[in-house]
């Protein structure tokens, strides 16, 4: 006749299950799958930092790419390839202007390094909205919904927003074990991918992206020793068109108490 | 099984201790932001997107280029752990785990340049008093917040904010913000230099994960590359007779005024009072064009 487990078995068991399951719990993060709007919090319930407000960007680099427009070629510090140099060569503003292009160094993968202020709201609970000072545009980064595939292209194409969970390698689903768990669970950055651009430059001397740039940036907000606010926003752009290789910059903005220095300015070509 | 059932609750009360990310990893730097100010080098009196007060630009403008080649304490001169993180940056970032608790106690980076190393400590460990001894790499120590992790480090000694005589003072206080996203790692940097600073300079830096990467060992030797004028003479200008530090403003068709950096040029606003350039902008750009990595800069 079988015994059963022991007593001492029996415990162990009870106490593993009792204490993982807060941590199976925690592990499983938002939904997957189809939405179910009825349980599911919004983007805006859910966000983990709060990016709305006016801020203003700190030009602390690449000053004389920003301030300034640039020479015809001076394209240091972007990773064009051969043909990236070559058509940004090409630049030609007067055919710019007269084409009515004038915005074509204000397109999504530019506009965070336009010195100048942005303006982040919710548009409603699943879109937020940045309005730009500096060449008057808008961005929509839609959380959950990806584009049409006839989704036309923009000068600010189509953005799709996530609360950014932390790396987990190439697993599908949170691993978990025994004796190890798993670290840094919660999302703390937004997370922004970005296509279906209109070709456009990353400075307005002229360095080109194409209608094939893939934007990825993430948002991360932090408070300085002083109690400034500030948010840094990575963006990764890949094109493989005219790139050899990622672009990789990061741009600093402050939050301002006020709409003060809000200056809107249209698009110029130089 | 008693003993047993005693380890597994103790390894499990240790699952949900704080929110951690792993930063350990070799890390190559990206230079897609001022390339040629970082690999070939800032030229004289470009002071441009720095907060830079009147005492720092007198301390700047005497600085003299000779001094690393006539002056011993010039050579192997490391960068600190704030322009390190700014400047030619192969990291290797490692941890040390507490062997009896096996809790993180510290990140411990390595950049090759000059060989720096430094301790990041997350054990809550106080940093030593005011007058204890300040150090290139100074004293470090973390807290988590989130996945993010911020890093204060005071205790340096002094010694530049740009590796063309900008000087950084002893009083510094640096807060770091270390994020990774992927395989992407930005570190966001605030330096408070009250001595020649009028706002703290906040600036960021971003590797990309690259297993592959070997970091060397650094080797620098002293040698006397200029006999001195004297024994002790230390190559220098004197206020207002540096004929060098306006050069720049002319290659590029700038104005003259915004070499000289400060908070007020930093901010969107100063585009309405930006002055003409003395000199038109070349018509096509001549100097470091296409600078982009050590390949294309050098």
């Amino acid at each position: 006749m079988s015994r059963g487990p022991s007593r001492a078995l029996r415990r162990l068991g009870v106490a593993v299950v009792c204490l993982a399951a807060p941590v199976l719990a925690s592990a499983q993060g938002p939904p997957q799958g189809p939405p179910q709007a009825a349980l599911r919090p919004s983007a805006r319930e859910a966000a983990p930092v709060d990016l709305t407000g006016t801020w203003v960007s700190v030009v602390s680099e690449d000053w004389r790419w920003r301030m300034v427009t640039p020479a015809r070629g001076d394209f240091a510090s972007i990773p064009l390839n051969a043909e990236g140099r070559r058509v940004g060569l090409e630049w030609d503003p007067d055919a710019d202007e007269a084409a009515g292009r004038e915005c074509k160094a204000y397109g999504a993968p530019a506009i965070m390094r336009r010195p100048g202020r942005v303006r982040i709201t919710w548009e409603n609970d699943e879109t937020l909205q940045i309005e730009t000072d500096a060449g008057m545009q808008t961005r929509l980064l839609h959380f959950g919904v990806p584009p049409l595939t006839t989704e036309p292209r923009s000068r600010q194409g189509y953005s799709v927003a996530s609360w950014e969970r932390p790396a987990r390698g190439v697993g599908a689903t949170e691993a978990f074990s025994l004796f190890s768990g798993r670290i840094g669970r919660e999302p703390q950055s937004l997370e922004v991918r970005t296509t279906h651009v209109l070709p456009g430059y990353y400075r307005k001397n002229g360095p080109p992206y194409s209608e094939n740039a893939v934007l990825q940036e993430y948002f991360d907000y932090h408070v300085q020793p002083n109690g400034d606010e500030r948010f840094t926003v990575t963006a990764v752009v890949t094109d493989p068109v005219y790139l050899d290789g990622a672009f990789i910059t990061s741009s600093d903005f402050k939050k301002e108490q006020d709409d003060d220095g809000w200056n809107p300015t249209p698009c110029s070509v130089r | 099984m008693k003993q047993l059932a005693l380890f597994a609750i103790l390894s499990l009360a240790y699952l949900d201790a704080s929110a951690q990310i792993d930063f350990t990893g070799e890390w190559a730097p990206v230079y897609h932001e001022d390339a040629p100010e970082r690999i070939p080098g800032p030229e004289i009196g470009d002071y441009m997107g720095l907060p830079l007060n009147d005492a720092g630009r007198l301390q700047a403008d005497s600085w003299d280029a000779d001094r690393i080649s006539m002056v011993m304490q010039y050579q192997c001169r490391p960068h600190s752990s704030d322009y390190g993180m700014r400047g030619l940056g192969n990291m290797r970032v490692t941890r040390e785990f507490d062997p009896q608790h096996l809790r993180l106690i510290a990140f411990r980076t390595y950049m090759p340049a000059w060989g720096s190393m430094r301790t990041i400590w997350l054990d809550g460990r106080a940093h030593p008093p005011a007058h204890a001894e300040h150090t290139f790499q100074g004293f470090s120590t973390g807290v988590w917040n989130g996945n993010r992790l911020t890093i204060t480090t005071t205790h340096l000694k002094e010694n530049y904010h740009r590796r063309n005589g900008v000087p950084s003072s002893d009083k510094r206080t640096v807060t770091e913000h270390w994020m990774r996203h992927g395989d992407i790692l930005t570190v966001v940097t605030v330096v408070d230099d009250p001595a020649f600073f009028t706002e703290p300079l906040v600036r960021s830096q971003n590797w990309f994960l690259d297993p592959g990467q070997q970091v060397s060992q650094f080797y620098c030797e002293y040698v006397t590359e200029l006999p001195p004028v004297t024994e002790d003479s230390i190559p220098h200008h004197l206020p207002g007779e540096n004929p060098y530090v306006s050069e720049m403003a002319g290659w590029y068709g700038l104005p003259t005024e915004v070499l000289r950096g400060g908070a007020e040029r930093m901010y969107p606003e100063y585009l309405l009072k930006m002055p003409e350039p003395e000199t038109p902008p070349p018509a096509v750009c001549e100097l470091y064009c296409n600078c982009s990595d050590f390949r294309s800069c050098l």
